[in-house]
């Protein structure tokens, strides 16, 4: 009896070698991606701390989640959190619509005008959040000499001492930060909307707005909707110039959802309950992520180009 | 007034509207720009008068200079975030631009729920991934040394690098590949000597947005840094809040550290303009 020995074919060495140049990355990614994120659903049932340079862990359920419901400063923290995103998005998404809308106006598509809004993206974090720190300065603050000198404030203004203001200063840096992307994005959507969309509008007796509500709008869905989501993941998960500008303060009235995990983590070393607000924190913004998709529906993009 | 008339004074009215909303985005995004450029060049002195004195006769280089030269800071800074964002960026090439063509092109099974659960991981915030990794990293003595930034970076450098990898291998056509396995070429070669010189401008593209999220990442190294590693973010940000702050070498620290990323984002605007429309819209 004659055996068959199997011979490889070309599409099974193709897919053996796809395993192969799959494996390394993928290990990477679970090593450093999931097992963290395993490993931090697992602290957050635990009481995590440093005790004499090792960490000790025991078991405590849902004791830090508990806390949670009674912790003040996740109060204020949620507050804040609500307020700055809510407006954040708001802010960014209005004023990026209308840049986008400028830019794609004959006026607007100068190379130049594309230069200058990637500056501030492309500015570091903490670049960004030093330089606001300064133009916000209570004593030399450029802010406050402009204003002073336009008579709209009558003495400086210590906008991030103040418990009113330093909140909507701290949003004011970050929408002058977070437009640019956000107008590009859109900006790349409105360059597919074809443009007999519009003749085919205007035949129809359309004025403007009617274009813009009927036709830039609906075409802009899909932009739209990943703007949002990525706007409102991107507020929640502000840092960087909760860092420099404000530490949280003055009194918590700048605390956020990310800064307090962070502080609660690594400057009162309460590694179970900072794993336990990390985790609220990814359900907050997965749970407002599956809402958007719901409710704005973005389709499969239009195309310009066949297919 | 006639019908032509009105008409025009409606059209000259539109046109001035978009004109005057062209100037004030000029104006909001420049004015912090030029502040940050005028205030890096002029003296403490002018700074702290009310209002300052913004006088082209007191510029001077010495705010820059001072930064440079001061022996501690940004120097260092900048060896240091090179080595994490060129260990980064490259680690995170070789190991995506192999697996995302594997996936495109080598039908590995499952590959595209694979890459949607890469993509999910991008959803977590990084304080869910960090409070383990420290723990992990300490044990390890790893803290506090470049390897255990370049590990952590690559958790959100690599996904990103994957994902605007595969579109492109998946745009190129199979043909191409068929015709070099014809000429008898292995899968390595045909990777090596046909996919990859053809992928060079997207390859740039993954490399310029790995470059520039590593050198800009400031939370993680905030948690991982102490005395040896210190970023360029991190020494930046210990210009603020210093009992004596010099706003002029503070702004001028910001400045400088700046201008590499926002030189590589305007050099390689076209393909961060791809990326964002290819990518991001479409994807």
């Amino acid at each position: 009896m004659t055996e068959f020995r199997s011979v490889p074919t070309l599409a099974d060495r193709r897919r053996r070698m796809g395993y192969l140049l799959v494996t390394p990355a993928m290990l990477v990614l679970v090593l450093v991606v999931l097992v963290p994120i395993l490993r931090s659903i697992v602290y957050s049932f635990q009481r995590v701390r440093p005790e004499g340079g090792r960490f000790q862990a025991n078991w405590v359920w849902f004791d830090n989640y508990r806390f949670m419901g009674s912790d003040p400063a996740v109060r204020r923290a949620l507050r804040n959190t609500v307020f700055f995103t809510v407006g954040e998005v708001v802010l960014v998404i209005g004023i990026a619509l209308g840049v986008a809308l400028l830019l794609d106006h004959p006026f607007g598509r100068f190379g130049a005008f594309r230069i200058i809004l990637l500056i501030p993206w492309a500015i570091a974090p903490v670049a960004n959040a030093v330089l606001w720190e300064w133009i916000l300065n209570g004593s030399y603050g450029v802010l406050n000499a402009v204003l002073l000198r336009l008579g709209l404030i009558s003495h400086y203004k210590i906008w991030l001492g103040d418990a009113n203001l330093a909140l909507r200063m701290v949003l004011l840096a970050d929408v002058w930060k977070s437009v640019p992307f956000i107008a590009l994005l859109l900006l790349a959507g409105l360059q597919n909307i074809p443009r007999y969309l519009y003749r085919a509008a205007k035949l129809d007796g359309a004025n403007a707005w009617q274009r813009f509500r009927f036709v830039t709008l609906p075409s802009l869905r899909t932009p739209l909707t990943l703007a949002i989501i990525l706007q409102t993941i991107w507020a929640i998960k502000v840092f960087d110039l909760i860092y420099v500008l404000t530490k949280g303060g003055p009194g918590d009235r700048t605390l956020m959802a990310n800064f307090l995990a962070y502080r609660v983590t690594f400057n009162y070393l309460d590694f179970g309950y900072g794993a336990a607000l990390a985790n609220a924190i990814f359900l907050a913004m997965l749970i407002l992520s599956i809402i958007y998709i719901k409710v704005l529906k973005p389709g499969a993009p239009r195309s310009r180009q066949a297919p | 007034m006639s019908e032509g008339t009105r008409r025009r004074l409606r059209l000259l009215l539109r046109d001035g509207a978009i004109v005057a909303g062209l100037i004030v985005f000029l104006v909001w995004t420049l004015a912090p720009i030029v502040w940050m450029l005028l205030t890096s060049v002029l003296p403490h002195r002018a700074l702290i008068s009310r209002p300052p004195d913004v006088d082209p006769a007191l510029f001077t280089w010495k705010n820059i200079q001072g930064v440079m030269e001061d022996r501690s800071a940004l120097v260092d800074s900048f060896v240091n975030s090179a080595i994490v964002a060129v260990a980064t960026t490259s680690l995170a090439l070789a190991l995506g631009s192999l697996a995302a063509y594997a996936i495109a092109r080598l039908s590995v099974p499952g590959g595209n729920k694979l890459m949607l659960m890469v993509l999910a991981t991008q959803m977590f915030p990084g304080i869910v991934l960090i409070i383990p990794m420290f723990i992990v990293l300490s044990r390890a003595r790893l803290i506090d040394t470049h390897i255990g930034l370049v590990v952590v970076y690559l958790s959100f450098v690599l996904p990103v690098v994957m994902w605007i990898l595969k579109g492109f291998f998946e745009s190129i056509p199979a043909e191409i590949e068929r015709a070099a396995m014809v000429d008898g070429a292995s899968t390595m070669q045909t990777y090596r000597l046909v996919v990859l010189p053809m992928s060079l401008p997207p390859l740039f593209a993954a490399g310029v947005f790995a470059f520039i999220e590593s050198w800009n990442e400031f939370f993680y190294a905030v948690i991982l840094t102490r005395t040896n590693v210190k970023t360029v973010p991190i020494r930046i940000s210990e210009f603020s809040g210093q009992y004596r702050t010099s706003f002029g070498e503070m702004i001028a620290a910001a400045m400088i550290a700046s201008i590499p990323v926002i030189v590589m984002a305007i050099i390689f605007r076209k393909y961060i303009l791809l990326g964002f429309s290819e990518g991001a819209v479409k994807g």
